[in-house]
């Protein structure tokens, strides 16, 4: 029962935002398990949707498919965002918890499952004319994710709409910092090894 | 003992099987064709060399710096030997039956100088562009001069211009098609009578981008000595069966190297896929310098690059893949002219002076053969032929395309779809969809339509019954608090 509930809860997420993420922060009606669950919901529909969609509208090359890319494409954006997301807030006056943002940006993720299952289901039967249904479909699940988004930022932080479009670019320039930081980091770590390496073998070779 | 033996005896057969050479037949190049995703797929080698010939094995001396080469409709073979200045005529035996060394010229003998294009009419006139000379020589079978065709002139051609014709060629009204070099407006065509009527088909101009921005920012002095944007200029020509003139442009730049244009100068090269007619897909593109036409819309583009034949059909689909620079007998160092005579296709290499036959393998003409009916549009009978070259090499998509599309009109539909998408023909594929749906639905019609209606028949009567037991209860709890 409780199972039932939470579906129903986050599908009333998705068809009222306002009041939906209201819940979700004031009423701790969020779960980070629900969350989660969407995250791991769309990293499996996206797999499905490369593999099985429809062969007229799916230009994937079927020997570069790799289902571990689905977590460089979906879990590491969205555990970034997160991240980016909490870094700046904190700086910007948000009110939002890390947990909050968490929770907010897994319930916005819903109509990609929502409408990407019976998008994949259509693709298979439609032809190239009516591939423009497809492509819609797919248009309206990503401008619904970004609303979602949008009032999830809004609720969560409690911004006005102007913040919140700001914070909401910020955050993907922070993305991009983000992974800069990570690209130094990780390669002057290789530096260090290296150096460190070559010296041991100094030593070795003429001891 | 003796089942040792008979292992040691087992063991020295297999080393010797194992160790022995590969078939004396092996190819000194490897076939491929490229995939729908653009990867190189090896298919199997669709011409082999056959034999060589050199000046010297026709007894006529060697060949110096040859620059084309034609093979007329009667199967001979036009040299144009241009470092000797004269023309070798080579039987279909490879016996040379004649040599035209110059002409006489209104009582005067006259030669050729550096000449680099030569094309032979169906009534055996021979038109050479005598580059050096500067005009287009006409000479009859015989080797008297029949016409010479000088500069083109004309108001709309500027007192600097300069007229070094390289290709020549001759359609079926007559016209002539000169390409000159270091002419950007495209190619010159003269009438019949030899009088210069215009230019047709100019290449757009090409240029970078950081070219542009530099040259919009440097000074006017500057900028005069910057290269000028022109259009690229052709480098070769042929004329196919209708009239229509077939065009290469070696510029590596060039995203549309091969062109095919219509009388009045317009590009209709059919194009299928993401190329053209591009040759080698790779980083380092193939710089295309000879074309050759041959029947059912086939043409074969000679790249200077790698010293490769490939072959297109009418649509564009790269049919196989000949030739390798190298130094084997069957590849080349410098080939320079490809002409093509039936199913066998000849090659003339300027440094070795040499001509290369290639012969058709089965898979070649298999080839050869189903794509002629497939271009006629007599599928079923391609689809046979497809099937042949299918067991010879299961990668070839466009025997796929071809079956499936031959299914596609006998309705088996479900069967062409999985065809289609095997050779990877979305537009097809979309088509077969179309009618398998249409005909799955009227089959099926009355199964999902029972279904449906006794689905909704089972929702009414549980609501319905749901709703007046839920109105008992109430009427139960009404009379109760009464």
């Amino acid at each position: 029962m409780q199972f039932l509930k939470d579906i129903k809860y986050t599908l009333h997420v998705a068809f009222h935002p306002f009041d939906g993420f209201w819940d979700l922060k004031y009423e701790n009606k969020g779960k980070l398990r629900v969350a989660l669950a969407i995250l791991l919901g769309v990293t499996v529909m996206m797999i499905l949707k490369r593999q099985y969609s429809g062969y007229v509208v799916n230009f994937n090359y079927p020997l570069d498919l790799n289902s571990i890319n689905e977590l460089k494409y979906i879990v590491f954006p969205f555990l970034l965002w997160c991240v980016a997301n909490w870094s700046l807030t904190t700086l910007m006056d948000g009110e939002g918890k890390f947990k909050e943002i968490v929770i907010a940006t897994g319930y916005a993720m819903l109509p990609l499952i929502l409408l990407y299952l019976p998008n994949l289901l259509l693709s298979n039967v439609i032809t190239l004319r009516e591939a423009s249904f497809y492509y819609l479909l797919e248009s309206v699940a990503a401008l619904w994710f970004v609303w979602l988004m949008f009032i999830g930022t809004m609720t969560v932080h409690q911004y006005t709409v102007m913040k919140t479009i700001v914070t909401m670019l910020l955050t993907i320039v922070v993305m991009g910092v983000i992974i800069f930081l990570g690209l130094l980091f990780f390669s002057l770590i290789q530096q260090i090894v290296g150096f460190v390496y070559t010296i041991y073998q100094e030593l070795s070779l003429r001891a | 003992m003796i089942i040792k033996r008979s292992i040691l005896i087992l063991a020295a057969v297999m080393i010797v099987a194992f160790l022995s050479p590969k078939s004396a037949h092996a190819s000194p190049y490897e076939g491929y064709v490229y995939s729908y995703w653009g990867d190189a797929v090896k298919s199997p080698i669709a011409y082999l060399p056959s034999r060589t010939i050199t000046g010297q094995e026709m007894g006529i001396g060697p060949l110096t710096t040859p620059t084309d080469m034609f093979a007329a409709p009667d199967g001979n073979l036009y040299i144009l030997d241009s470092g000797n200045g004269r023309i070798v005529v080579l039987n279909s035996e490879w016996k040379a039956i004649r040599q035209y060394q110059g002409f006489d010229n209104n009582g005067k003998q006259d030669t050729f100088n550096k000449p680099e294009g030569i094309f032979v009419t169906g009534a055996g006139h021979i038109y050479v562009a005598d580059t050096e000379n500067r005009r287009v020589v006409v000479l009859d079978g015989s080797g008297a001069l029949i016409r010479e065709i000088g500069a083109p002139k004309s108001e709309v051609l500027s007192d600097k211009f300069e007229y070094i014709p390289r290709k020549v060629i001759v359609d079926k009204a007559g016209r002539i098609y000169v390409v000159a070099r270091g002419v950007f407006d495209g190619i010159i065509e003269f009438d019949s009578e030899g009088d210069f009527t215009g230019f047709i088909g100019t290449n757009p101009v090409q240029f970078d981008p950081v070219d542009l921005f530099w040259k919009t920012v440097s000074t006017k002095e500057q900028r005069e000595k910057m290269i000028r944007f022109v259009p690229i200029e052709f480098n070769n020509v042929d004329v196919d069966a209708d009239g229509f003139i077939f065009t290469t442009t070696a510029d590596k730049q060039t995203s549309i190297p091969v062109k095919r244009l219509n009388p009045s100068g317009i590009d209709v090269l059919r194009m299928n896929g993401d190329w053209g007619p591009i040759g080698d897909l790779t980083r380092n593109p193939s710089a295309f310098i000879d074309i050759d036409v041959s029947g059912n819309g086939v043409y074969r583009t000679l790249d200077s690059t790698r010293g490769r034949i490939f072959t297109y059909n009418e649509d564009g689909n790269l049919l196989y893949v000949v030739g390798q620079v190298g130094n084997q007998r069957g590849t080349f160092k410098n080939p320079i002219a490809i002409e093509s005579f039936g199913n066998r296709i000849f090659a003339l290499d300027r440094d070795l002076g040499m001509i290369t036959e290639f012969t058709a393998t089965k898979f070649g003409s298999l080839v050869n053969e189903a794509n002629g009916l497939y271009s006629i549009g007599k599928h079923d009978d391609a689809a046979k032929i497809w099937e042949q070259v299918l067991r010879l090499d299961a990668n070839y998509e466009m025997a796929y395309v071809g079956i499936g599309k031959s299914m596609l009109r006998k309705g088996e539909y479900k069967q062409a779809m999985t065809y289609l998408k095997l050779g990877s023909d979305r537009e097809y594929y979309s088509k077969a969809l179309t009618k398998y749906r249409r005909e799955y639905m009227r089959e099926n019609f009355g199964t999902y339509m029972t279904i449906l209606i006794a689905f909704i028949a089972v929702v009414v009567a549980m609501r319905r019954g749901l709703r007046s037991r839920r109105g008992g209860m109430k009427q139960n709890a009404v009379s109760q608090g009464h």
